[in-house]
């Protein structure tokens, strides 16, 4: 019984500092031997062509995947973003085409369009479950049928495009080979991990997915902290929406058909436990760029879509057995 | 121990043993739950089983059910060797468990519920709904339910229904012993009247009836023997005939009548009401009259009662966790109204939690998210987390309770039993309560980290706060309460005073051997 060895001002010290420093180094390991793995057997790989490929690809799913961070935190889980992400795109859509604007007006017309969708679509999804503390898997089902249907219906299922130029190249713009929207949803990465962090909101969450009884007793008001949860779910899934549209410039109401899944296939690999309360932003950065990175090196070794479909499909259930047993020798 | 195993050495007048059962001992990791228990039923006889809450009923019927094996010592059923696998296998060889916390399935019919260990089917193995529900009225009808749809969903009938549709699942299968653990817990008593002429008639069926039971005079009015129990060990069979309900109180309580020191505390003394109860009454309360008393700034109330007595709901109405039926509570002589734990964390109070695994504690989280947990505003400015503060505050409130541990960002679930409990104590002490109510404080707590947490909890009062205490054990409750209010059926039977401390008197009254004297004790 070692008493009291502190260190002293690290902001770690209150956190899951060592477990979850360990588990992102895991996965950060996994992440570099498939690097290095791919860099071996394939010839374009490791090309800065390739890489800003897969820094593009990777970015969508990397929002989606931040918003999910927070909901699956809590113990929820959100099937409905890709469908609200097409939503929120084609209402962004609808908003940029809209004549008698600049292009600068309309690009903020449909920032704040996309956002604002997203928003309410996830504190409906929060408000739902929350107050009447049900499944969030079955209301965000039916929010999934609804935004996707909204957004046909909005669009009468119509693609929209010719956006403002400028737009476009927000879209395509590129920073010493890293795509400016890679660097808006690393940025979202960042304030996420932050707010997780160093913030009384981040706190009470993993509170929540561990012990929401135990939170509850000590005076915080669960309900609230589970709707916020939801709304920035809803809220990236509106950013989302955004760098889809500037990526492909048309809002397409079809478009994020499945995106859930992978989100949440990020999320799992990134090492955050579906039943709440403990995991990382971080990681799911990780899980995200390994999802991008085989993605992508399958291919090039040459094997077929659907063998890569199958692999990502074993590596999602492996990293879950994997959680399993971390889980269980945490707990020990 | 030597005195236990004696007592039970079958009684050799009678008709040799039915269920026989010796030195029978039962661990759940470090903790002894049976200790060598020895006891055997007559065929044909009612068995009661008494002791306080923990001296081991629930363990043993569990493992005559099938449901935990044993450890050492030894079960013989009709003779030969009984050691059922799973409740399966003790139904197959006749062991019945009519249990306490209810096993139907609501959203299915009655006749469902009856027939849903062995399905009566067609010749075409089809369910057939005739045959189920005839033998489910005639099931019903013995229990005298005869005014009682079989079809209806279980989730339609009130709890005293229930209690006599599960007592008549477990007749539906050819018993040879039948046990009841506290049957007559949610029965008014027209229904226990009818439940003890069902036991007369299933007994003289030669069906051998245990009785688990917490009211003496049921246990006197239909039990042939009955056998006392007491952490953990049998201390002895008795005929019903030649005891007294006294004579078993003296029995569950034990030789050890500790010389508690019953004098006050002469540091202490009781000032202003913090908290006056008016006739409360909380959602688990079926009667109308409430709970009154006062709650004085620097006094321990204790209180005291059986499991199901009512006492974690009081504080639980009172920290507004469950809305109370009816009552007011008064602060300062004004009315207060809680909606819920926020409220009455913002009027001073504190809340230490029965269940600090579930309700208390984020085990996963460290030791210093967990101290601050009711106390963010302290460890924030705007928002943000100020970790210096939240570390100091930590280490503070750890040196004060003398908690014992590596660093403070351990997980709370890497402390020792009485360690937690003192993160949990710390996480309200942080916020300097006026009111502090503490259910069960040092449950799963060794002895040496008990003391500590008297001592603090001793000094909290010297300092002017007001503790409300619930406690299983007694000793616990006369080493810290000035007063003990005595609580059985959502009633308080009667209010100790220090002198009049000692288990007996506060097992009579939860007991209710004295209820008839008007709570009066000694």
């Amino acid at each position: 019984m070692t008493t009291q060895v502190l260190s002293e001002t690290m902001p770690n010290a209150t956190r899951f500092s060592v477990r979850t420093a360990l588990q992102n180094a895991g996965i950060g390991l996994a992440l570099l031997a498939l690097i290095l793995f791919f860099s071996v057997f394939t010839e374009h790989f490791l090309t800065p062509n390739n890489i800003t490929n897969i820094l593009t690809q990777i970015t969508i799913n990397l929002v989606l995947a931040v918003g999910m961070t927070f909901v699956i935190l809590i113990g929820g889980i959100d099937l409905s973003v890709g469908s609200v992400m097409a939503f929120a795109a084609v209402v962004a859509g609808k908003a940029i085409t809209l004549p008698g604007f600049g292009p600068a007006e309309a690009i903020a017309l449909a920032v704040v369009a996309a956002t604002l969708t997203g928003v309410a679509c996830g504190m409906i999804n929060g408000v739902i479950s929350a107050y009447w503390a049900l499944p969030s898997f079955i209301i965000t089902l039916g929010m999934l049928n609804i935004a996707r249907g909204a957004a046909l219906q909005v669009s009468e299922a119509q693609t929209i495009y010719s956006f403002p130029y400028a737009f476009e190249e927000f879209g395509s713009a590129m920073i010493y080979g890293v795509p400016v929207v890679f660097l808006v949803a690393l940025l979202l990465v960042l304030v996420a991990w932050f707010v997780l962090n160093f913030t009384v909101f981040g706190r009470l969450l993993y509170g929540i997915g561990n012990n929401e009884e135990a939170v509850r007793l000590a005076g915080h008001s669960v309900y609230w902290y589970k709707v916020a949860a939801f709304t920035i779910c809803g809220f990236t899934a509106g950013i989302a929406a955004i760098v889809y549209m500037a990526r492909l410039n048309i809002s397409s109401p079809i478009a994020g058909i499945g995106f859930e899944l992978n989100a949440i296939a990020a999320v799992i690999i990134g090492g955050t436990s579906l039943s709440g309360g403990r995991g990382s932003v971080i990681g799911t950065l990780l899980g995200a760029f390994i999802i991008g990175v085989l993605a992508n090196g399958l291919i090039l070794i040459g094997l077929s879509d659907f063998m890569r479909q199958m692999i990502t499909g074993v590596v999602i259930i492996v990293a879950v057995v994997l959680d399993h047993y971390r889980a269980k020798y945490a707990s020990k | 121990m030597a005195a236990a195993s004696l007592a039970i050495m079958p009684q050799t007048t009678e008709s040799p043993a039915f269920l026989s059962v010796q030195g029978l001992k039962k661990h759940f990791g470090g903790v002894k739950a049976l200790d060598g228990v020895s006891f055997s039923l007559l065929k044909g006889e009612v068995h009661a089983l008494v002791g306080e809450n923990g001296a081991g009923k629930s363990t043993l019927i569990k493992i005559l059910s099938g449901v935990f094996p044993y450890d050492s010592g030894s079960i013989s059923l009709a003779g030969e060797e009984y050691r059922p696998a799973n409740p399966h296998v003790a139904k197959e060889l006749g062991v019945q468990v009519v249990h306490q916390e209810f096993n139907l399935l609501d959203h299915l019919s009655i006749a469902e519920n009856i027939s849903v260990e062995r399905m009566p089917t067609t010749r075409l193995g089809l369910l057939d709904r005739q045959e189920m529900n005839r033998r489910a009225r005639l099931a019903l009808d013995a229990v005298g339910l005869t005014d009682v749809d079989v079809k209806a969903p279980v989730s339609s009938l009130g709890i005293a229904h229930r209690q006599l549709v599960e007592i008549s699942r477990a007749l539906q299968s050819k018993s040879r012993i039948l046990i009841l653990d506290e049957p007559t817990a949610t029965l008014t008593e027209r229904e226990t009247r009818r439940l003890f002429d069902i036991i007369e008639s299933i007994r003289a069926d030669g069906v051998t009836i245990v009785f688990v039971s917490h009211h003496l005079e049921e246990v006197f009015a239909i039990c042939d023997r009955v056998t006392v129990f007491r952490n953990g060990i049998s201390i002895g069979t008795d005929r019903i005939s030649e005891t007294t309900p006294d004579g078993v109180v003296r029995k569950m309580v034990g030789r050890q009548l500790a010389a508690t020191a019953n004098e006050a505390d002469p540091k202490r003394t009781p000032g202003e009401v913090a908290l006056r109860l008016d006739a409360i009454c909380t959602q688990a309360n079926p009667k109308d009259k409430g709970v009154s008393f006062d709650l004085r700034y620097g006094e321990i109330v204790g209180i005291a009662g059986l499991v199901g007595a009512g006492r974690t709901e009081i504080l639980r109405g009172i920290f507004g966790v469950d809305p109370l039926r009816s009552g007011r509570i008064l602060q300062a002589g004004t009315e207060i109204r809680f909606a819920g734990p926020r409220d009455a964390i913002a009027a001073g109070i504190g809340f230490v939690t029965e269940d600090r695994k579930d309700e208390g504690l984020i085990l996963d989280m460290p030791i210093a998210a967990n101290m601050s947990l009711a106390n963010m505003r302290a460890i924030s400015r705007t928002g943000l987390l100020q970790f210096s503060e939240e570390n100091r505050r930590t280490r503070e409130g750890g040196a004060r309770l003398k908690l014992k541990y590596g660093k403070i960002s351990d997980a709370v679930s890497s402390l020792s039993g009485g360690n937690q409990q003192k993160v949990v104590l710390a996480k309200w002490l942080g916020r300097n309560p006026k009111v502090l109510l503490l259910d069960e404080p040092t449950r799963g707590v060794d002895v040496g980290a008990k003391a500590e947490i008297y001592a603090i909890l001793k000094d909290l009062a010297r300092d002017g706060v007001a503790l409300l205490v619930v406690s299983s054990e007694m000793p616990e409750l006369m080493t810290l309460a000035d007063r003990i209010l005595v609580l059985a059926e959502h009633e308080i039977q009667g209010e100790l005073t220090r002198p009049e401390f000692s288990e007996e008197n506060i097992l009579k009254l939860a007991y209710g051997q004295v209820r008839q004297a008007g709570g009066q004790t000694q």
